[in-house]
């Protein structure tokens, strides 16, 4: 399989800008600077490269949107606020190879003709953040960034902000208003970002993955990218795997790559010799696959979504046969009650008042009749709320519910 | 002008308007909690869904620009269902107590529960989330987290309105509860406003608190006396009594809001001691009661007698720019037309000056009188006397003999106010004989030959003429005190007496006669000076 994003991570003395360089580092920047700022759009729309923080949204469509002559300065934003349970594979990136976040966030400054960008990390990675600090520091040194990005008439700076730890921060409206001082929440859409973004001006939001793929694209060309991967899912996915498997972390697939090979092959199967129950294949946030939907199913996006789930962040979690399914769902459930930021009614509400029935289920206080409230909870927070965060919520409710029904059911009283 | 289909229905909307703001206008109101229409849309209660053609999921009609062609359908049961989902989810931890909450009948969630849920709690109490209750907030307001359903209307009014910032959410989740920084007391000029657009019991006033039911009130439609804004108000009486004062919308004056003194200003009509009948001084000295028929005729004998031995001239018309310009109109009238009076003024304090001066970038203006610009309008200034000054040196010249001067509290007092009531005193000294129409008592009613009993505001109808010369009309609320009259009839029975022809019943009727005849307010009608009430022509 290609390796893309983690072709450096196991190098320990990559994260040096000098080690970085010596392996062909800033070498894409140096191209894309010789290249037209929308003809390097075009190479991103080419390539195929999907959103890698969860939507899968097309990269080169979004930055299309941002309208290019405006009195307005444009703001690239890095999404480093990798909150989604089960996933930890941006926080690799930046802590073994943060020139080549810096370097891909360099081009998509350049293509979208930004000067001023952030890096956004969650509060918890300031440890990741560090790292990240020290090569921005080195790239400073180095001239690439400042004044003249690598020596071209074209000032870039790129500042890290730390967030204080909310999930939804990682929402790209949530991100803006925290990133401007206030409060993280959700705006309402529209208008979007690529128009009235941070400070009221064009902006795009990116995940570190995304911007991460950038140097390579733009090395091997689009077409080269699109290669890769199946017709509609182009490239490769990182996949940070956790749970009950021998070999749990971060790995890179093509996309398309069976699902139970790679829990199989790559993460080294099921640990302790036990059998595969259920699969939660892209984040916390995603609806659960049972052992047998794993059958054939794909890691790409349309390949899980026919499969009845979602390819996510790619925040895999496994789950063998001596997991129980009301407790797994009850840690979820509050998971997303205490990460609500409270501004709109279902979420605020549903999500606390799910929460507590499961607790009670799982305490054994609960009632036959709690599961049917709560699949009509999740009905009505579903799709009627400002941001996601409730659907997040949704999703992992219903399908626990319906597709363990059973062991939920023997935990309650008839 | 957008076209649209509102619930099968083609109807038409303003440019830009949203969906909740057309539908308004059409008379259907969509369920809302946080959207207000004096406040930036914030989208955040999710009450007002509705059903969009095209668009997938339900969209909150808030939010929603209206765009040619529009099909919306807020009655279909998709959105009744997301509605009563959405009520649910505001019940759940809601405390349910409103037989102890002020807000009870006049409360959205009791108001939507009717319409929208009638369904039966499924969370069981002790599952409910506790959050704080009877929370100090100041002068204006006290707050209870529990029954607040997180609209930001409060947060929103004080970062847009006031600027001043005080509120916020704190926490998260069902968490979320508002309140000011370590409980600090909300201390801007405005904050009872909050009051007024809290949709839930959350914040109550106060001054309002456990005085009674809402339901047993009476509202009467009214124009804030407090200084020259005019700012429109409800007057929620009992019994002859004000409970409270809140703001009525007038997009074109206050929008939606009051400022606290105005909000507070009745209560100055019970701080002292009221007039209650009238009165003449005897030649001991001391003031006798008297009947109104008596005292007129007595009055209008007296200032006969000056008239002839002086002159008209000798006799001074002292208004108030807090009378009403009925009751100004005609007692000018009965000045120039029975005795031939050509003095008059009602500046005490620069009035005419400060009827123009912000005191703040909001609603206040300097000058504490609801009617100055009336006075003004009506020709109540005299260049050669300048004010009370003039009028005082007048009197000690002897040019001036006698005065028919009408004094009112201000509603919303300032240091200055002793002063002036000094200057009354100083000007009464100087004459020789002096009415007085007041509505309480004070210190030179003593000294006044005759004292005759006016009703205040509220307890009178009559239009008002505020800074920016707009005519208002502010209904009666309450009756008056003992045997006062309004000043518009107290000069309808004096013309009478006097002889000459007094058909005015109301102070409407005063009203046709002062815009048949008195230049500023030709060409305006009674209907008119309803909401949002008319500018003059001349301003």
């Amino acid at each position: 399989m290609t390796k893309i994003l983690l072709a450096n991570t196991d190098k320990p003395d990559q994260a040096s800008i000098g080690k970085y360089r010596e392996r062909g580092g800033y070498k894409a920047l140096e191209k894309a600077l010789t290249m037209e700022q929308t003809a390097l759009i075009e190479e991103v729309k080419a390539s195929g490269l999907r959103g890698r923080g969860g939507a899968g949204f097309p990269t080169g469509m979004k930055w299309s949107f941002v309208p290019r002559n405006t009195n307005k300065p444009t703001y690239l934003l890095c999404n480093a606020d990798e909150s989604e349970p089960g996933t930890f594979k941006d926080r690799l990136l930046m802590e073994r190879d943060p020139h080549l976040l810096i370097e891909g966030m360099a081009i998509a400054c350049y293509a979208l003709n930004c000067h001023l960008s952030y890096i956004y990390i969650r509060g918890e990675y300031e440890f990741v953040a560090n790292t990240q600090q020290k090569a921005l520091d080195e790239a400073y040194d180095a001239k690439i960034l400042g004044p003249s990005l690598m020596g071209k008439d074209y000032p870039l700076d790129i500042f890290i902000h730390l967030g204080q730890g909310a999930y939804i921060c990682g929402e790209e409206t949530s991100l803006i208003e925290s990133l401007e001082g206030n409060r993280g929440y959700p705006r309402i859409k529209p208008p979007f970002p690529a128009t009235h973004g941070f400070l009221a001006s064009p902006t795009v939001v990116n995940n570190v993955e995304t911007l991460a793929s950038l140097p390579w694209i733009v090395q091997n060309g689009g077409a080269a990218y699109a290669a890769i991967g199946t017709e509609k899912s182009k490239g490769t996915k990182l996949i940070s795997v956790s749970g009950h498997v021998a070999k749990p972390g971060v790995y890179e697939v093509d996309l398309g790559y069976p699902l139970l090979d790679f829990i199989n092959n790559e993460a080294g199967g099921i640990a302790n010799g036990r059998n595969l129950k259920a699969v939660i294949p892209g984040g916390s946030s995603v609806p659960v696959m049972t052992a047998a939907e794993c059958e054939g199913a794909l890691l790409d996006y349309e390949s899980l979504l026919k499969a009845g789930s979602m390819l996510g962040s790619g925040g895999m979690i496994v789950l063998d046969d001596t997991t129980s399914m009301p407790e797994t769902l009850s840690v979820i459930a509050d998971f997303y009650a205490h990460e609500s930021c409270g501004q709109c009614t279902p979420c605020r509400e549903g999500t606390g008042w799910a929460a507590k029935i499961l607790k009670n289920i799982v305490a054994g206080k609960g009632q036959r009749s709690d599961l049917d409230l709560l699949l009509k909870i999740v009905d009505r927070m579903e799709g009627k709320t400002i941001c996601p965060l409730a659907d997040a919520d949704v999703m992992p409710i219903r399908s626990f519910v319906t597709k363990f029904r059973s062991e939920f059911e023997a935990l309650c009283a008839s | 002008m957008p076209k649209f289909t509102l619930n099968g229905q083609e109807v038409e909307a303003k440019a830009g308007q949203t969906i909740i703001q057309a539908a308004g206008d059409h008379g259907i109101e969509i369920p809302h909690y946080c959207y207000h229409p004096d406040l930036p849309i914030d989208g955040n209660c999710r009450m007002c869904l509705v059903d969009v053609e095209k668009m997938p999921k339900l969209t909150p009609a808030c939010t929603t620009i209206v765009n040619e062609g529009m099909v919306v359908r807020s009655d279909n049961p998709r959105v009744k269902e997301a509605v009563r989902g959405v009520l649910e989810f505001l019940l759940i931890n809601h405390p349910v107590d409103c037989p102890v909450c002020d807000q009870a009948g006049e409360c959205r969630l009791q108001d939507y529960y009717m319409v929208y849920g009638l369904h039966t709690s499924e969370i069981p109490l002790g599952m409910k989330v506790r959050k704080r209750k009877v929370i100090d907030l100041g002068p204006m307001v006290v707050l209870d987290q529990e029954r607040c359903v997180l609209c930001s209307r409060c947060i929103r009014f004080f970062d847009n309105v006031t600027g001043t910032g005080e509120m916020q959410f704190f926490g998260r989740g069902d968490h979320v509860a508002i309140g000011t920084f370590e409980d600090r007391p909300l201390d801007n000029p405005y904050s009872g406003n909050v009051v007024d657009i809290c949709p839930v019991g959350a914040l109550t006033s106060r001054d309002f608190r456990f005085k009674c039911r809402v339901w047993f009130l009476h509202a009467t439609n009214s124009i804030c006396a407090g200084c020259s804004t005019g700012c429109a108000t409800r007057i929620d009486h009992r019994d002859g009594a004000i409970f409270r004062m809140i703001a009525r919308r007038n997009p074109e004056v206050n929008r939606s809001w009051l400022c606290d003194e105005g909000r507070l200003s009745f209560h100055e009509l019970t701080r002292s001691e009221r007039v209650i009948q009238p009165s003449i001084k005897g030649s001991d000295g001391v003031q006798t009661p008297i009947t109104w028929e008596d005292a007129l005729q007595s009055v209008d004998q007296r200032l006969k007698q000056i008239r002839d031995a002086n002159g008209g001239s000798s006799i001074l018309g002292f208004g108030s720019p807090s009378a009403t310009n009925e009751g100004l109109f005609l007692f000018k009238r009965y000045l120039t037309e029975q005795l031939g009076a050509t003095q008059f003024e009602f500046r005490i304090d620069s009035e005419d000056k400060k009827v123009l001066d912000e005191e703040d970038q909001i609603l206040r203006h300097f000058d504490k009188h609801p009617n100055s610009m009336g006075a003004i309008k009506l020709g109540l200034i005299s260049d050669d006397l300048d004010g009370i000054d003039g009028a005082i040196r007048a009197a000690r010249d002897g040019r001036i003999k006698a005065a028919v001067i009408i004094y009112f509290n201000p509603l919303v007092r300032r240091p200055s106010d002793d002063e002036a009531e000094g200057r009354i005193i100083e000007l009464i000294d100087e004459l020789k004989y002096s009415v007085v129409l007041a509505a309480h008592k004070a210190d030179w009613h003593a000294s006044a030959d005759v004292v005759l009993p006016v009703a205040a505001w509220s307890e009178e109808e009559g239009t008002y003429t505020n800074f920016e010369g707009r005519v208002q009309f502010a209904a009666k609320a309450i009756e008056s005190a003992g045997d006062a009259l309004p000043i518009w009839e107290v000069f309808a029975m004096l013309i009478h007496a006097s002889g000459a022809e007094s058909r005015w019943m109301s102070a409407e009727n005063v009203f046709a006669t002062m815009t048949e005849q008195s230049q500023p307010y030709s060409r305006i009608t009674f209907e008119q000076t309803q909401l949002p009430g008319v500018v003059l022509a001349s301003c």
